[in-house]
């Protein structure tokens, strides 16, 4: 159960890289946050622990609904173009991403070996989140599309948590999501500005701010 | 543990540094009391350094420190201060000058009320004091570290503090670059020497010299030259300072040439006596290096200094070759060390002591003067003052106090000093090496041009700025300066005379100083009374004392015997060989013209370049001549503009990486981060 809604969540990943329009995007990284949300409920289900249950509802309402909703607004504000607009193409992209995931069982190798029965393959599962995401904000020109790759690392980060440690101290989580939100928001703002200043939400315009 | 004052006078000097400095940022818009807070708070904490001082070399070392450790690798240190005899000489040396320029101050920052903020002036002139006294006082390398740094960003500051000139904004920034090349040899030999010692403490460093490798030692040894020869200028490492040096206000000039290089020469002896060690025949290389490097610095130094225009540059490089002239008698006494003979050694290191306090005085002095001119004037170009002693009688008596002593006239106390140097080189003849023999009498030689050409720099600078007309209207509506900076040149000038009268005096404290260094005293056979003699008796003796009479004697008696038994004169008063036209200021003999004669006979060292032309008007008779010379700058031409491209042209390359974009960078992370990942899983 853990492990396919882990793996439901690196799939998301692809899809997210594999998506060509700005929507589906957000609505690919909404799936996916209710994935992990879902994951953490079910850790909290096998675990006993209260605490996570506040976590995965905590996800489900802030980045299955609440962001997704803060990022269709911004792109309704500014109105984005639909396109991604990447400087690598999808198929490649794909390619990369795939190549990714690979390594990063191959980094966690070591770990997995000692790794609790519930959430064997998590790690690397979350670790390819990571990657991923990373690699979203490298390939995509938009800085929407950089604030969605920053929250799909999150994502992957906070999957490694909930799986290998069965929850931080809910005080850490709760600063975490806190933080998420902030970095939205002025990520959020930040787009306006570059959309004011250079009339578009291409980030390598930002280059001719170089000396 | 001995009760000393200094326990708690040199935290209040602390103190007041920082107290003045902050306070005066604070009373920015109150001219009057910024002003007097910032430099009343300077000259306490100069008061209170000399005596810290004084205490220090009569009654034994002082120690301090901050109950603060930190650690770094394995190495922990305090926030320690040690003042022992060295230091505290070094602390005399700054503060005897740091008291009158912070007189003379007062009267000299009036100038910027309104253009630039004092409270910033009189911040950075407390940090940069308080600075200074810590460099020479720190008792660890990290202690020393940060206070050197901070010296070297006061001064920065302190010389683009006329911001707004564009000229002063690059001449520091070619001064910050320089000296932070120096700050980082300085840290990597000092480092050197902390590892070897496995230890940041001073006192763990003394004589670690002998369980280093000769190659380790001798890296440590250029290592050293190299970074604190940067900052006392000597060539081809001085490029920094005749820029930077003008482009300060006049009296952190006198700061910074008086005492901020020499801080350069406390390290030096330091690290090369204290810590190093100069032991056996093996270590004579290295004071024949000093040798021929300042007696070439000495003399390039002098050489720019005859034919430049500005005054305030004629006295920066007069400082480069000051700066040769100590380290001649430094790489003088490491000779001596080296083949043993100890009381050689001592007397040329009391000699390069003595030099590099008389020479703060002096120069600090002159700097002052310099100030006070361009204060009156507005100018600084040489061309275009000439008469001032009618209209600035006082100040044209102290700087002339100052001519005298630089030039080494007796009894004035830069004849002590150069003198001891002479007699320290002429008596190296007991030794018995010929390569030794032969570069000694070389810097022996070029010491004695050094001296007859500063000589003459200085009659010109003296004869142009002073005597005979205006040379423009700036100088013929001079006006003297106000009492503050009349008082703090006359201390210094008092100081020149007092220092040189009471040599003798001050001899044996210096002897004090430099006893444990290199393991002998001889002041009870150098300073006899009245008299001065070298160590070796009967070689020479001097006394300036003796001088001085046989001089207030001799002089007026000559006067009076001339005009008794000279004859009849008849006077008569008019132009000089005007032939019939007047006279005016345009015909007067220029500085250029001056140093002619000279430059003709060095042009294969000035490469200068002249060019007359003759433009013919309407009129067959009337016609414009134009004659224009420059003097290439031969150390940026040839060395550093070819470095400095080749730095450029090497960043541009690597400037390539800098894309600007986020995705470039973001990408840079990510591959670094999937390679360690890959490496350390």
């Amino acid at each position: 159960m853990i492990n396919g809604l882990a793996a439901l969540v690196l799939l998301c990943a692809f899809v997210a890289v594999s998506s060509s329009r700005m929507p589906a995007l957000v609505r690919t990284f909404a799936i996916q946050s209710l994935a992990l949300g879902m994951l953490a409920a079910s850790v909290a289900y096998f675990t006993g622990s209260p605490q996570i249950y506040v976590v995965a509802g905590l996800t489900i309402a802030l980045k299955a609904i609440l962001i997704p909703r803060m990022l269709a607004y911004i792109m309704k504000r500014i109105k984005v173009e639909k396109e991604v607009d990447p400087f690598l193409n999808i198929p490649s992209s794909l390619l990369v991403s795939g190549g990714l995931a690979v390594l990063a069982y191959y980094i966690t190798e070591p770990l997995i070996v000692h790794g609790g029965e519930l959430t064997r393959n998590a790690l690397a599962l979350s670790l390819a989140v990571v990657f991923i995401g990373f690699f979203i904000m490298i390939s995509r020109r938009k800085a929407i599309t950089q604030v969605v790759g920053l929250l799909i690392m999150e994502n992957g980060l906070f999957m490694a948590a909930i799986s290998v440690t069965y929850g931080m101290p809910l005080i850490v989580e709760l600063g975490i999501f806190f933080d998420v939100l902030v970095a939205v928001i002025i990520l959020g703002v930040f787009a306006f500005r570059i959309n004011n200043t250079f009339d578009s939400l291409d980030t390598s315009f930002l280059r001719r701010l170089k000396d | 543990m001995r009760a000393l004052l200094g326990d708690y006078l040199f935290p209040l000097m602390v103190i007041l540094a920082l107290c003045g400095g902050f306070s005066a940022v604070m009373l920015n818009s109150r001219n009057k009391a910024c002003i007097g807070v910032a430099f009343g708070a300077a000259a306490a904490f100069s008061a209170c350094g000399i005596m810290v001082a004084i205490e220090v070399l009569v009654e034994g070392p002082l120690m301090l420190s901050l109950p603060i450790t930190s650690v770094i690798g394995q190495l922990s240190f305090g926030f320690n201060i040690v003042v022992d005899q060295l230091s505290a000489f070094f602390l005399l040396v700054i503060c005897t000058l740091a008291l009158p320029v912070s007189i003379y101050s007062v009267g000299y920052v009036k100038e910027y009320e309104g253009h630039y903020g004092l409270g910033r002036f009189g911040l950075l002139f407390n940090l940069f004091l308080l600075s200074m006294v810590l460099v020479v006082t720190a008792g660890n390398i990290i202690v020393f570290l940060i206070a050197w740094e901070l010296m070297s960003l006061c001064s920065y500051f302190l010389v683009t503090f006329e911001s707004r000139d564009t000229e002063k904004a690059s001449a520091g920034l070619l001064y910050l670059v320089m000296t932070h090349i120096g700050s980082a040899l300085i840290m990597l030999a000092l480092l050197l020497l902390a590892f070897q010692a496995n230890s940041f403490e001073f006192s763990d460093l003394k004589n670690i010299g002998l369980f280093m490798g000769v190659d380790v030692r001798s890296i440590a040894f250029i290592l050293l030259l190299l970074g604190f020869g940067t900052k006392a200028g000597i060539v081809p490492l001085h490029v920094w300072l005749p820029k930077a040096h003008p482009a300060a206000p006049s009296n952190i000039s006198a700061l910074m040439s008086g005492v901020m290089i020499k801080t350069a020469i406390y390290m030096l002896i330091r690290t090369y006596f204290d810590f190093l060690g100069i032991n056996g025949p093996g270590d004579a290389w290295l004071g024949l290096l000093f040798l021929l490097i300042a007696s070439i610095s000495a003399l390039i130094g002098v050489l720019y200094a005859l034919v430049e225009k500005d005054i305030k540059r004629i006295l920066a490089f007069s400082s480069i070759e000051n700066v040769g002239i100590i380290l001649i008698a430094f790489g003088a006494a490491m000779v001596f060390k080296a083949y043993g003979l100890n009381e050689l050694a001592a007397l040329a290191l009391i000699a390069t002591l003595l030099h590099v306090f008389f020479h703060s005085l002096f120069k600090g002095l002159l700097f002052l003067g310099a100030g006070s001119i361009l204060h009156a004037t507005g100018t600084r170009n040489l061309e275009k003052l000439g008469g001032l002693s009618h209209r600035m009688k006082v100040t044209s008596v102290l700087f002339f106090v100052g001519v005298l002593s630089i030039v080494a006239i007796p009894p004035f106390n830069g004849f002590v000093s150069e003198w001891l140097i002479f007699q320290s080189l002429l008596l190296s003849f007991s030794l018995n090496d010929v390569l030794v023999n032969l570069l000694v009498a070389t810097a022996l030689g070029m010491l004695a041009l050094t001296g007859a050409l500063a000589a003459t720099c200085f009659v010109r600078f003296y004869g142009m700025a002073f005597l005979a007309r205006p040379r423009s209207r700036e100088a013929a509506e001079a006006k003297e300066v106000p009492r503050s900076m009349l008082l703090g040149m006359a201390v210094l000038a008092a100081l020149c005379l007092l220092t040189g009268l009471l040599s003798t005096y001050i001899i044996p404290t210096v002897d004090q100083v430099t006893a444990p260094l290199v393991g002998t005293s001889i002041a009870g056979r150098l300073a006899g009374g009245l008299v001065l003699q070298t160590p070796v008796s009967s070689f020479s003796s001097m006394s300036p004392i003796l001088i001085s009479i046989v001089l207030l004697v001799a002089l007026p008696s000559i006067y009076l015997i001339a005009t008794r038994y000279g004859g009849r004169r008849s006077e008569r008063v008019g132009d000089t060989w005007d032939c019939g036209t007047p006279l005016s200021e345009r015909n007067e003999y220029t500085p250029t013209g001056f140093t002619q004669p000279l430059k003709r006979v060095f042009n294969g060292f000035y490469h200068s370049k002249t060019s007359t032309s003759i433009e013919t008007g309407s009129d067959p008779y009337l016609r414009k001549l134009s004659f224009e010379t420059s003097i290439p700058e031969v150390f940026e031409d040839y060395l550093y503009r070819p470095i400095a491209k080749i730095v450029t042209g090497l960043a541009r390359k690597g400037g390539v990486i800098q894309t600007g974009s986020i995705q470039a960078y973001l990408a840079y992370i990510f591959v670094i981060l999937l390679i360690l990942l890959v490496i350390f899983r």
